[in-house]
């Protein structure tokens, strides 16, 4: 907010910028460089983006402990570029690790939000998947993608940390082929893989 | 070599409670129970009591008896026993633990010496269980102010079976979601699992395992 | 100055786990707290009225999920008693093996988790690397890496694996030798010894009064353990002592509750060391699975009236199960199933010692009590 006591003038440089940046766009367009400029930097972004996928520090349940391992100096996900972070705004990838209660299903909506695009999910676990072994439960959701949506399922109860460091291999597979689709067009996404024996 | 309480102190201990809560008279019944704990035969000691009497006995039980640590309190629902609809079961140890003792200025780490413990010393476990007969709105005496472990578990037992507990402060859901409907209690044997009806003998939905002399067969 | 309360919110790489714990600041200083439990309530006690007694153990591997092994085997022992059942005594032993390497494996979990909180990355890494020892060995025990399935109702599930006794036993001496690497770098540094000691003291029979039990209690001077208390299985046959600190006249810290678990650990290792060598049979000797040597005869059902408890020496206190006979009209099911957890308990507890010490403290006093709130929110 400019004040009245300042000695700025009351031109504004942002009505300006925002000028010239619609006529660089339109002139973009005409010349079909948009489109060039903009399947190229994607292309060059999934190339660089897919081996250093930051998740979230997330720890649910059990699973929980198995990304603890694949951590840890024997199973070593750091050495395929997996580093965890704390803040969900410095995150590329949701690990959900575990079942999902109603009372933690909007905390888990609010920390996808938070999440910068491009961004994707990736279901570790059964629980995370379909509820696991509490598919009865009154407390449990059949799964997480009953509220955000998921590129990866990983089965296993748990998976074992090579299971997951492997997921993380399918991840990449899938951002170099179709990169990450942002969250307006979500319902064009095709089938989600399942990490399986291949 | 590992020492542990032996049997026999364990059931002497046991009697002599049993034989004292005689005096409370007709509401409270007292009784030594076995249990096999893999392959021992130990003593405990079961006590039934009322509703109304429950506050009396857990106050002289800590004071005279020494029982200082509250395991657990858990309710239980009978729909079909109309006498007895609702049950409160409360676990209760006397563990023997006190501070350290302090000489000259200086902390001494307890180590018991097992064999030499008798009397008010033992540890003991204690199962005590009251019934309420049926209705709306089952409430038994709170313990939170006798043994403050007792406080967390009145909290999860009303949370999910419903038993209100009196003089409790700050009832509040624990487990459950805070914004779940007021009377909702899961454990009440009213509100069914999901898929609590289908028994169908294979759960898979395309019926891939089935074999055909299995058609028709339940679990 | 205004006082804030703050959420140390479910997301959060210090808590051990999902819940919030809502704290109340007064500059940097904890004036009040407030825990928030219930985001893993799985409604496992009534998911358990719906299934087998034999179905129900994999459910009890899965409350604490840290310490796997002894949450089955205190629901086998509450089964046993409900079904009155009696153990071979080879069974009890391999039990025991199982439950102490499980025992080892959870606080190498707790200190793995714990060295971060105070600032210790290398002992993360450290202890996670031992872990996986534990790991390999319980694989070969119970069949998976985590949530063995192991005990059965009346026995356990199979023998010691050919050849199980030599690699325990080395690694196991292995491991007495790398418990002294971790005192090296936790006992000599500054900082570790700066931000626990002073910090979360707690009295024992204050702490016995609001129900926190196990290593919590041990630290404060008391050596207090259900396994002699309330005696089960063959702990009477082995040497070992229960590990137990000397504190200070105002309490036990955090430091001693370290120390506890680091000396538990070794308890526990000459523990198994020592059974494999009393064990009815031989270590070396292998059963086939079902033999009447390590499996006795178990019915399956429980009538109405029937009810069976446990009272057990869990990793981090005293855990209880509470069976009800008489669940459907076959008596397969239980009709009820009351599952003790000691964090339960002492979250609220240890969330009171914080009162009084500055927010940097928080995760020292919360993690020095080990919770795991797998088994808390069941």
């Amino acid at each position: 907010m400019v004040d009245e006591g300042q000695n700025y003038t009351t031109f504004s440089s942002r009505g300006l910028l925002d000028m010239v940046g619609d006529l660089n766009d339109k002139a973009l367009e005409a010349s079909r460089m948009k489109d060039f400029i903009g399947v190229l930097g994607g292309r060059f972004l999934n190339w660089a983006q897919r081996k250093s996928l930051f998740p979230l520090h997330l720890g649910i349940k059990c699973c929980a402990l198995e990304m603890a391992a694949a951590g840890a100096p024997r199973f070593d996900a750091e050495s395929f570029g997996v580093v965890f972070r704390s803040s969900p705004r410095q995150c590329d990838v949701l690990l959900i690790n575990g079942p999902i209660s109603k009372k933690f299903a909007d905390p888990v909506v609010r920390l996808w939000e938070q999440m910068p695009e491009p961004k994707w999910c990736i279901a570790m676990g059964e629980c995370a998947i379909s509820g696991g072994p509490y598919f009865q439960s009154y407390n449990i959701l059949e799964g997480v993608d009953t509220v955000i949506p998921v590129d990866v399922y990983i089965p296993g109860c748990p998976p074992r940390p090579e299971a997951l460091i492997d997921g993380f291999g399918k991840l990449r597979e899938k951002i170099i082929r179709i990169g990450a689709v942002p969250s307006e067009e979500t319902e064009v996404r095709g089938a989600p893989i399942i990490v399986a024996d291949d | 070599m590992g020492n542990e309480v032996n049997a026999k102190q364990i059931l002497s201990a046991a009697e002599e409670i049993v034989s004292d809560v005689a005096d409370f008279g007709d509401a409270v019944n007292a009784e030594v129970r076995y249990h096999t704990s893999g392959r021992r035969k130990n003593a405990y000691v079961y006590i039934e009591v009322t509703a109304s009497q429950w506050r009396e006995l857990a106050l002289w039980l800590k004071k005279s008896k020494k029982v200082d640590y509250c395991s657990m309190i858990t309710g239980i629902h009978w729909p079909e026993n109309a006498d007895a609809t609702w049950q409160v079961v409360a676990h209760l140890l006397r563990t023997g633990v006190t501070n350290p003792a302090v000489v000259n200025k200086r902390v001494h780490e307890t180590k018991v010496d097992i064999e030499g413990i008798s009397g008010n010393e033992v540890p003991l476990e204690f199962e005590i269980s009251m019934t309420i007969p049926e209705t709306r709105e089952p409430s038994v005496p709170s313990v939170a102010d006798i043994w403050v472990g007792a406080d967390w578990n009145e909290k999860e037992t009303w949370d999910l079976v419903g038993i209100d507990f009196d003089g409790h402060v700050g009832m509040r859901r624990v487990l459950l979601p805070h914004d779940s409907p007021t009377g909702y209690h899961p454990l009440q044997k009213q509100h069914k699992l999901r898929y609590h009806d289908f028994n169908e003998m294979y759960d898979d939905a395309q019926g891939f395992g089935r074999k055909p002399e299995d058609s028709g067969r339940v679990k | 100055m205004a006082e804030m309360w703050i959420s140390m919110g479910p997301q959060h790489p210090m808590t051990h786990g999902l819940w919030t714990l809502k704290v109340k600041i007064d500059g940097e200083t904890v004036v009040d707290t407030e825990p928030d439990l219930g985001y893993i309530h799985r409604g496992v006690e009534k998911i358990c009225e719906a299934r087998d007694f034999t179905q129900i153990t994999p459910y009890a591997d899965r409350l604490c999920y840290a310490s796997a092994n002894t949450w089955s085997h205190a629901y086998i022992y509450a089964a046993e008693d409900l079904l009155e059942v009696e153990v071979p005594e080879r069974a009890e032993y391999i039990r025991m093996v199982a439950v102490e390497l499980q025992r080892i494996a959870s606080h190498l979990m707790w200190l793995g988790a714990y060295c971060p909180d105070v600032g210790n990355l290398t002992g993360m890494v450290w202890c996670l690397r031992e872990r996986e020892m534990m790991m390999d060995l319980l694989q070969e025990l119970g069949g998976s890496r985590m949530h063995y399935n192991f005990p059965r109702i009346g026995g356990v599930k199979r023998d010691l694996p050919i050849g199980f006794a030599l690699r325990c036993r080395a690694k196991l001496k292995l491991f007495l030798d790398r418990i002294q690497e971790y005192e090296a770098i936790l006992d000599e540094s500054t900082i570790f010894l700066v931000r626990t000691q002073g910090v979360g003291y707690a009295k024992a029979e204050e702490m016995i009064n609001h129900g926190v039990s196990g290593p919590n209690v041990r630290a404060a001077g008391h050596n207090y353990d259900v396994r002699w208390a309330h005696p089960y299985s063959i702990y009477d046959e082995l040497d070992w002592e229960p590990s137990v600190e000397r504190p200070s006249i105002k309490g036990s810290d955090c430091y001693d509750r370290y120390r506890v678990r680091v000396e538990e650990m070794r308890q526990s290792a000459l523990m198994v060391l020592d059974g494999l060598d009393k064990m009815p049979g031989g270590a070396d000797t292998h059963y086939q699975s079902g033999d009447p040597a390590i499996l006795g005869k178990a019915p399956a059902r429980a009538a109405e009236g029937q009810t069976g408890f446990h009272h057990f020496e869990d990793s981090r206190g005293e855990s209880m199960f509470y069976l009800a006979g008489g669940g459907d009209e076959r008596g397969k099911h239980p009709y009820r199933v009351s599952i003790r957890s000691p964090m339960f308990i002492t979250i609220p507890y240890a969330s009171k010692c914080m009162i009084g010490y500055k927010i940097a403290d928080i995760p020292a006093i919360m993690g020095s009590f080990d919770p795991c709130i797998g088994e808390t929110d069941r």
